[in-house]
């Protein structure tokens, strides 16, 4: 996910194409980082010596961790810890961006340090957004540490990605009072916790998850349409309620309500949750404990 | 070969149910959107099998296991449940549901289940 958030904030800021990302992203899955890009973003080694150990690799036909504990820059336990990290999907896409020249170590840093400042990131936030773990990056992205709306947005990400697209990524959540949506399907959960979650979608953008899930092609949000995006909203509270279970929280759920005309959802405080699927924005809500009305 | 009732409120998973049991040579006799209404046709279309979901409105899965088994203790009842409804799939137990299969469906799954019952 972090692939699609961060790649998106350099396509917007034009440093890269929407047509270069999606190349990035498809290349990935092929990409083996190199030791030497990870030792110089763990700033274990300076871009120079890592120059100089790839420079006599070349010519010596020995690993790189051999030649940098050699000249002193690495220790052993050091290579150890780097090739573990050789799969972290930052430095997978790093290592794309720079295989295709389309940006250099120095070039994403910049952005990197632009973007976390434009979100208002702290540097463990940063360290969770480049982990690639969708928990750890939901958290981030929560505007209150609170534990079932976490929970619930984390399993619903999770899903999200499961089931609906591998592409699909998350942009911060706000609470509010008050939002209006062109159609919406939620459900509510009655029990040791008043839940109301569901997805409210602007225009066609909720067929980014009926279409996907009933494997049909709507083509448009009707009943039939939000029919399926309620029923992956069941999913999605079902294993939420799944989960709350095992702590002896009891949930049980209502059959989804679906709205296809127009909107306003308000409330005294509820989570809005914005999810990018194939360039469509819908919000996932989510009110615990709390009112929430459609009208 | 079984001839099966669909009970569920969502018209996704009457169709996803439907398409996996069709392709894998079960006759679907009928769907009801809800649990009254299921209970209607299971005693117009006597089916080998019914597909129950738990959450419905008006009568609940749950509601419409009890009166059907009530009149007809041999019909065989699978429960259709998300993940997390575990004191609902209690109660269904003690009703005598059949079977459970679970949201989202597998096909493998459904097919195992109601050959288990058909055997």
């Amino acid at each position: 996910m972090f692939d699609q958030i961060f790649g998106n904030y350099l396509v917007s800021t034009k440093r890269i194409s929407k047509e270069q990302l999606e190349e990035v992203i498809a290349l990935e899955s092929t990409i083996r980082v190199k030791l030497g890009l990870i030792a110089v973003t763990e700033k274990l080694m300076s871009t120079e010596q890592a120059d100089e150990v790839n420079n006599l690799q070349a010519v010596m036909d020995r690993r790189f961790g051999d030649i940098a504990v050699e000249r002193g820059y690495l220790t052993e336990e050091q290579v150890g810890q780097l090739l573990k990290k050789q799969g972290n999907i930052y430095l997978v896409f790093v290592q794309t961006l720079m295989d295709k020249e389309l940006l250099t170590l120095p070039d994403v840093e910049a952005a990197l340090a632009e973007y976390q400042q434009l979100m208002g990131f702290t540097s463990t936030d940063m360290d969770d957004l480049v982990s690639g773990d969708i928990e750890r990056t939901v958290g981030i992205f929560l505007p209150e540490a609170d534990t079932l709306y976490e929970r619930l947005c984390g399993i619903a990400v999770r899903t999200f990605v499961r089931i609906i697209n591998s592409g699909a990524y998350v942009s911060k959540a706000y609470m509010v009072n008050e939002i209006h949506a062109d159609n919406l399907a939620v459900q509510k959960l009655i029990g040791d916790h008043a839940i109301i979650s569901g997805f409210a979608g602007a225009g066609n953008s909720l067929l980014a998850i009926s279409n996907p899930f009933a494997k049909e092609e709507f083509e448009k949000v009707d009943l039939d349409a939000l029919d399926a995006v309620g029923e992956f909203t069941n999913c999605i509270n079902g294993l939420f309620a799944s989960e709350l279970s095992k702590e002896n929280i009891e949930i049980d759920m209502l059959p989804p309500s679906f709205y296809e005309e127009p909107v306003k959802i308000s409330g005294n405080k509820f989570c809005v949750f914005p999810m990018v699927v194939n360039d469509q924005n819908v919000n996932f809500i989510v009110a615990i404990d709390e009112e929430l009305n459609v009208e | 070969m079984a001839k099966v009732l669909i009970v569920d409120d969502s018209r996704t998973s009457r169709k996803m149910l439907r398409n996996i049991l069709e392709a894998n040579g079960h006759e679907i006799v009928d769907e009801a959107v809800n649990g009254q209404e299921g209970v209607q046709k299971y005693q117009s279309c006597k089916p080998d099998i019914v597909t129950m979901d738990i959450t419905m409105p008006i009568i609940d899965g749950v509601e419409a296991l009890k009166m059907i088994k009530a009149m007809h203790k041999e019909a065989k009842v699978i429960m259709v449940t998300a993940a997390g409804q575990k004191s609902k799939m209690i109660e269904c137990i003690k009703e005598g549901a059949d079977d459970f299969l679970t949201k989202p469906f597998e096909q493998n799954e459904i097919i195992e289940v109601i050959n288990k019952l058909m055997s």
